[in-house]
């Protein structure tokens, strides 16, 4: 009785044990309002403000020291009106800055201010920098390997705990039965324990069946990730940000990879298309006044020469990017045929909002990347999932496929109209 | 009654012989040595079971760790600066053009990767010919100079342009100062601009002349012309207007003129359509060696060579009544019916008619025009006012250039697409004379057998690197753009020519555009940009006139005996025939591997020429099948080459394919087979390709490499095939279907979209083969070389079946004792029948393969995942139409196929679209699914249905005969559908219930079976 109790007991612990550890992990800064502000900072302030550093306007590091909230609440959304209504700590900001005007942003409201103020308060998120950080964090397989290595570790505490916790009780328990003056037997040593244990076949054969168990599922778990490189995230010639680009100045993804919505091929961009912005789009402000490195192997490809603005053709040289989304060579994919034919359809599937381009779904928030990595799996099951399960009876509207549609006995049956039942699951329809 | 008539490949099939019996039960060549291994000591040896853990072991943990290694990194490099016109992924089309003929070039990224053909080409409304398709890999060609160079006793350097254009000029001025010639020595010029520079050329330097030099020269017809209606031309030929069609060993629908073009205008009264209207032409061919034309013959009548003038002037005298001298026919009987025949026919036929002749003797062909003029074919058949600029070469005029160099008359010569020293009848005397001229200039894209001889070699442009213009046809002009930038550092011979010529523009693109804004465009009322959209500019023709013959007869006729009495000397001397065939015609791409590898159309052997021989012939020297014969000319020059005994063959003659033996070609077409243009002769002004030879056996054997029984039906019956008169009472005559109950063991697969199937017209396919380099060219299917053909293991995905059968007077011989008691194999019939996956809806592969490799899709087509592939090869033999290809080798890295297409550059070629496949898969024509995928793909962008005609197969579009055709059975209208349901549409052995996807129609041979014998 009393053992059963105690058990439950140390399982009462260990449980509360496994909890706290979980809310520890769990709860990796409430970041979610800096992670907000971070995206508004970079889309309505840095091309003025630098956290660190002077650029037109002040270095915004400690600024919430500097001023109470209540003056940047009402400072930041519209500075023009209290300078005008002849708020003398506005009047001074203005006065100090050399009387620059600082833009109004009306559209932000006070829980956006906030989170602006929580990001430059923090800083630069280390989870941001860090590489391996959207590798884990934006997958939609469900378990990282990191929340795994958690479990475990969890898992492997509570035992050390319940063993303790069980010979403690089991100390206690003789303690008390000496007590009471009741003789007990000397415990069998551990060693001989052990032995014992071992010359037990029943055990032996559990153990070694565990031992099967476990080997083999992580085999199996371990070929079914062969080859599949989600998160594949190669170091690129250029730092190009994908979150800066597609995300923070909304250029569409169409302007660089404009071979998607024609071609099989997206088309990595010629670097003609970067000159339409960089020529005058150098960075300066951020690299104390010279040409951002980055924007400068742009020009080193293309030998260009930014004081003359002349192109040497005989010292440029292609750029070698590092192909991130690698098909099979017997796999043959058409971008056009998903991005043009089959959006509508593809995009009811994948539950995308309508401001997000197409590529998102297969391609992930591209927007939020700050360096490209692989998304999606690429597997042909993953492939193969998609073409049984989408939903294409939109597809009537293409003439094309009215008549395709038209034409099946199954259809008429009230089938639901996937790839699949066109005949997208064949093989010769992506391997010739 | 379904007829049992006999149809045999091949001597060796016809004569059942224990090779072919051994090899017919096979689908490969060679068994695995599963017995050998069991039977020495196999069973026997122990395998210990520590030797057994260890190499099991071993193996495990090489396997482990050769899989361990990281991802290879791949680099995605784009364009620095992209060209608007260019997207990734997505095919640009360029109007160029091939020979005079307009043509489309497919770029991808840049890279020309097939040739069609132009739909709006006007007179050139055919498809493409194998030199066409093949013409791509001419530019990937490693074996081309990288640079301008130079030769110094025998040795070629590179060089810059700067010294080749200080040297050149210094010689040209000096030959001009010291009153010497210049001469440019060019195959046939029918461009305008290469003619204007050169005319620009002879502005500064007045001692230069072109001399225009054919290999295969048409110099008779020419002058026969010029003799007869006072023009020196090639006539325009109208094969479409033509009912009766009589032929003299002139090759039209392979090699003589324009061979596609001819097959286009052939077919047209003979393919379904012309049938479905109850009309079919006739053709006679009268020949000495089968030509291709010979097999499509309704009847063809082996003569020798010293027969055919003899022929012409009897025919002559059946047509006029008039009695010229020397018609007799000896004791070709059969020749002498089938002349009385042709003359009643083409006198019924008058100006319906047409009387061609492959001779190029000047005499000859007087009298040709005097037989076409008296059945009034002039204006109808013959256009003499819209004519042909294809050939202009003049013998006798390079025949005096050899005169004029030896006499040390030249101070320079500079070749432009010619190579004399190799295809020059006498290539001793041009070359001793060569050596006296001072400065010698190649234009040579390599160190040719010309070129080596020369002083410098100023490497000329790919076609596909040039700009430039033909005139194929009076009032036809085409347009030939640059589709790449010039790989290497060569520079367009014109360029060359206007730079040395200090003309004002040297720009060669700037020449030919102000060129055709003078001279062509304003009579086409176009501009610049829409020509070179279209391609080409086809002016109004001029209405043809009848030209009356009015020239005395007596001294051709005497000229005419003459030759045919010194050719026929009998006894130990064949008449021997030199001629092109269809891969190779006159050598200028033999280093072209996918030519080399395309089995000739009639003896279906690769990568070789070889004499041919009648069986009766053979027999009287003592020779068998591939044994080696020195054949000796009369001018001395030798050469052994194996025998190929050849049904159809005139017996006393013999045969040589030209265009081989190229010694300085490249890594593909060096020292294969010989040279037989020494045979020629210069005879009366022009060159004669009949000449007499003795052979003599040698003791040696040598195994061609020939195709004909690879891929054998075991005799079972495949050609289906009536006479015209048959077809008229019925028109599934000869299609009788033979009762069978079907038992069915597979599934009925639904086919709801659609169905791609096919129809194979045997009346039109001619056999020419462009759709087998056509079909290469858009697979990427590998070249494997002569060896490996050897040991049957050429890759084609679409072979022609070429099968003879035997007709005389008393039917159809059907059983083999009949054949056994027949004396010679003169008279025989051929059927061309084109074989490829058939796509069946039952298909015997499907079930047999263990790993699902190749499966069926609801669009009826057969797919084949290679990458699922073990290689078991049970699929190969279990296909009934034996289609299937195993790859015994990597082709695509395998140093032992280096010579063909096996490095980088040359990959260039390779259509991006469809995989390479490894060792070890199997392969099969997949319909170009790549083609219906990208077809469907356009239908579904612009949101419409898919049309019939959208989708075209690469064998189909390069094919001129129409003969294939592609499309939805599942769409009534559909060309393919109406097609099908011919009354003469069968099923290859669709006794066997496996439900193939390609009907085939049945031969119609507008045959009297009364003429022969």
């Amino acid at each position: 009785m009393r053992d059963i109790s105690m058990i439950l007991k140390s399982v009462w612990k260990s449980l509360f044990v496994f909890s706290a550890i979980s809310v520890i992990a769990v709860s990796t800064v409430n970041a979610q309002d800096a992670k907000e502000g971070r995206t508004l900072f970079k889309a309505k302030c840095s091309s003025c403000h630098a956290l660190d550093h002077k650029v037109v306007g002040p270095a915004l590091e400690g600024v919430s020291d500097r001023h109470p909230e209540a003056f940047l609440l009402k400072w930041i959304p519209n500075n023009a009106a209290m300078i005008a209504a002849g708020d003398p700590a506005a009047v001074k900001l203005f006065n100090d800055n050399g009387k620059v005007a600082m833009t109004t942003f009306p559209e932000l409201d006070e829980a956006k201010v906030k989170d602006i103020l929580a990001y430059i308060k923090e800083g630069e998120p280390k989870a941001a920098v860090d590489p391996n950080a959207p590798k884990t964090g934006a997958q939609d397989s469900g378990t990282s390997g990191l929340s795994i290595a958690g479990i475990v570790a969890i898992v492997v505490l509570a035992i050390v705990i319940l063993v303790i916790l069980g010979r403690a009780s089991k100390l206690l328990e003789r303690l008390i039965l000496q007590k009471q003056g009741i003789e007990i037997e000397e415990d069998v040593p551990l060693k001989v324990g052990v032995r014992k244990m071992f010359k037990n076949k029943k055990f032996v054969m559990f153990f070694i069946l565990c031992l099967i168990i476990c080997l083999g599922s992580f085999g199996w778990m371990g070929m079914w990730e062969t080859g599949v490189h989600t998160g594949y995230q190669p170091v690129q010639p250029i730092k190009f940000s994908h979150e800066l680009h597609a995300g923070i100045n909304q250029i569409d993804c169409q302007y660089c990879h404009n071979g998607a919505f024609k071609s099989k091929n997206a088309t990595i961009p010629s670097l003609n298309v970067c000159m339409n912005c960089h020529k005058a789009v150098q960075a300066r402000d951020k690299y104390d006044g010279e040409i951002s490195p980055e924007i400068k192997k742009i020009y080193a490809s293309l030998g260009y020469d930014p004081e003359t603005q002349k192109y040497d053709e005989s010292k440029a040289k292609p750029m070698e990017w590092v192909r991130v989304h690698n098909l099979p060579d017997f796999a043959y994919f058409n971008h056009s045929q998903h991005v043009v034919v089959a959006e509508d359809a593809i995009r009811k599937a994948k539950g995308l909002q309508p401001n997000e381009p197409v590529c998102f779904a297969c391609h992930g928030p591209v927007n939020t990347m700050e360096e490209i990595y692989q998304y999606s799996p690429l597997t042909m099951k993953w492939c193969i999932n998609c073409h049984k399960e989408t939903d294409i009876s939109g597809q009537k509207n293409n003439a094309f496929y009215a008549k395709v549609i038209e034409a099946h006995e199954k259809i008429k049956k009230g089938e639901k109209i996937t790839p699949a039942l066109l005949g997208g699951l064949e093989c010769g329809k992506c391997h010739y | 009654m379904e007829s049992n008539k006999k149809y045999w490949k091949g001597l060796e099939e016809y004569n059942n012989t224990p090779d072919f019996v051994k090899n017919n039960k096979n689908e490969f060549a060679e068994p695995l040595p599963i017995e050998d291994v069991l039977n020495e000591a196999g069973l026997s040896t122990v395998t210990p079971r520590r030797d057994f853990l260890k190499a099991l072991g071993f193996g495990l943990g090489a396997v482990t760790l050769a899989a361990c290694q990281s991802t290879p990194l791949k680099k995605s490099i784009p364009y620095l600066v992209k060209p608007e016109e260019v997207t990734p992924g997505i095919p640009n089309f360029y109007t160029s053009s091939f020979n005079g003929q307009s043509i489309l070039v497919k770029t991808r990224e840049g890279r020309p990767i097939k040739i069609e053909p132009n739909p709006n080409a006007g007179q050139f409304n055919c498809g493409t010919d194998a030199r066409a398709q093949a013409s791509v890999l001419d530019l990937y060609d490693v074996s081309k100079l990288k640079a301008p160079a130079t030769v110094k006793g025998g040795q070629v350097e590179e060089t810059t342009w700067a010294k080749i254009d200080s040297f050149v000029k210094g010689e040209l001025a000096k030959a001009q100062a010291g009153g010497k010639k210049i001469r440019i020595v060019s195959s046939t010029v029918n461009s305008p601009s290469t003619n204007a520079v050169i005319a620009q050329f002879a502005v500064k330097y007045p001692a230069a002349k072109l001399v225009q030099y054919d290999a295969v020269s048409y110099t008779g017809i020419i002058q026969a012309n010029q003799n007869s209606f006072g023009k020196a031309v090639l006539p325009k030929y109208n094969f479409d207007k033509a009912d009766l069609i009589v032929s003299f060993s002139a090759d039209f629908l392979g090699t003589w003129i324009s061979g596609e073009e001819f097959t286009a205008q052939y077919t047209a009264n003979r393919n379904y359509k012309s049938l479905e209207n109850k009309k079919m032409s006739r053709h006679i061919q009268f020949e000495s060696g089968m030509s291709l034309t010979g097999t499509n013959a309704d009847t063809r009548v082996p003569v020798k060579l010293s027969e055919e003038g003899p022929a012409l002037i009897a025919l002559y005298n059946a047509i006029t009544g008039a009695s010229l001298p020397g018609g007799t026919l000896g004791n070709n009987t059969t020749a002498d019916k089938v002349i009385k025949l042709a003359a009643k026919e083409l006198l019924q036929n008058k100006g319906k008619g047409l009387v061609v002749c492959g001779s190029n003797d000047v005499s000859t062909q007087i009298l040709v025009n005097a037989i076409n003029a008296a059945i009034g074919s002039y204006g109808t058949t013959i256009d003499l006012d819209n004519v042909s600029h294809l050939y202009a070469g003049n013998d006798a005029e390079f025949n005096g250039l050899v005169a004029e160099m030896s006499r040390g008359e030249v101070g320079a010569v500079l070749f432009l697409n010619s190579n004399p020293a190799y295809d020059a009848a006498n290539a001793k005397a041009f070359t001793d004379a060569l050596a006296k001229v001072p400065a010698k200039i190649s234009f040579s894209d390599r160190a040719d057998e010309t070129a080596t001889l020369c002083d410098v070699i100023a490497i000329n442009h790919n076609y596909l690197e040039s700009w430039g213009d033909a005139n194929a046809y009076e009032g036809y002009y085409s347009i030939v753009q640059p589709t790449i930038n010039p790989v290497f550092n060569s520079r367009q011979a014109e360029e060359s020519l206007l730079t040395w010529a200090d003309a004002p523009v040297k720009d060669y693109y700037q020449f030919v555009r102000s060129n055709w804004e003078a001279k062509v465009l304003p009579a086409a009322g176009l501009k610049w940009n829409e020509v070179l959209e279209k391609g080409v500019i086809t002016l109004a023709a001029k209405t043809p006139a009848a030209y009356s013959f009015t020239l005395s007869l007596d001294a051709v006729a005497t000229s005419i005996s003459t030759s045919s009495k010194a050719l026929a000397k009998g006894g130990d001397q064949l008449e021997l025939q030199v001629y092109e065939n269809v891969p190779m015609r006159d050598g200028k791409n033999a280093n072209n591997a996918f030519l080399q590898e395309l089995p000739d159309p009639v003896s279906k052997v690769t990568w070789d020429n070889f004499v041919a021989l009648a069986p009766k012939t053979a027999e009287k020297f003592k020779v068998k099948e591939f044994d080696v014969v020195t054949v000796k000319g009369a001018n001395g020059y030798s050469v052994d080459l194996p025998v190929l005994i050849q049904p159809g063959q005139a017996q006393g003659t013999a045969s040589i394919a030209l265009g081989y033996g190229r010694t300085k070609v490249g890594k593909a077409g060096d020292n294969v087979g010989k040279n037989a243009f020494p045979f020629i002769s210069f005879v009366n002004g022009t060159m004669q390709y009949a000449s007499n030879v003795t052979i003599t056996p040698t003791g040696g054997y040598y195994e061609l490499a020939q195709t004909q029984t690879h891929h054998s039906f075991e005799g079972r019956a495949v050609i289906k095939e009536a006479t015209f008169k048959e077809f008229l009472k019925n028109p599934g005559a000869g299609n009788e279907k033979g009762e069978h109950k079907d038992y069915d063991l597979w599934d009925q697969y639904e086919k709801p979209g659609n169905n791609w199937v096919m129809a194979i017209d045997l009346n039109a396919c001619t056999g020419c083969g462009s759709c087998i380099v056509a079909c290469n060219v858009e697979n990427n299917i590998p070249v494997v070389g002569r060896d490996e053909v050897r040991r049957r293991r050429e890759m084609h995905w679409i072979r022609i079946d070429r099968y003879y059968s035997y007709e005389t007077p008393a039917g159809d011989v059907t059983k083999e004792k009949e054949i056994a008691k027949l004396e010679d194999l003169d008279h025989v019939s051929v059927v061309h029948q084109p074989m490829l996956c058939q796509h069946c809806d039952h298909a015997p592969c499907e079930t047999v393969c263990p790993v699902l490799a190749t499966v069926h899709s609801s669009d009826g087509l057969n797919h084949m995942a290679y990458n699922r592939c073990v290689g078991t090869r049970y699929c190969a033999n279990n296909c009934p139409y034996k289609v299937r290809r195993f790859n015994w080798f990597n082709y695509w890295n395998d140093s032992r196929f280096d010579n063909y297409l096996n490095n980088e550059f040359t990959q260039l070629v390779l259509n991006p679209d469809v995989t390479t496949r490894s060792r070890g898969v199997m392969e099969k024509c997949s319909m170009c699914i790549q083609r219906i995928q990208g077809g469907k793909l356009q239908a579904k962008m612009e949101k419409r249905p898919l049309k019939d005609g959208d989708i075209k197969m690469a064998c189909q579009e390069a094919c001129s005969a129409n003969a294939i055709i592609f499309g939805d059975s599942n769409d009534p209208n559909s060309e393919v559908s109406k097609a099908l349901r011919s009354e003469r549409i069968y099923y290859v052995l669709e006794e066997i219930n496996v439900k193939p996807g390609i009907g085939y129609m049945t031969k119609i041979r507008n045959t009297d079976t009364k003429v022969q014998a």
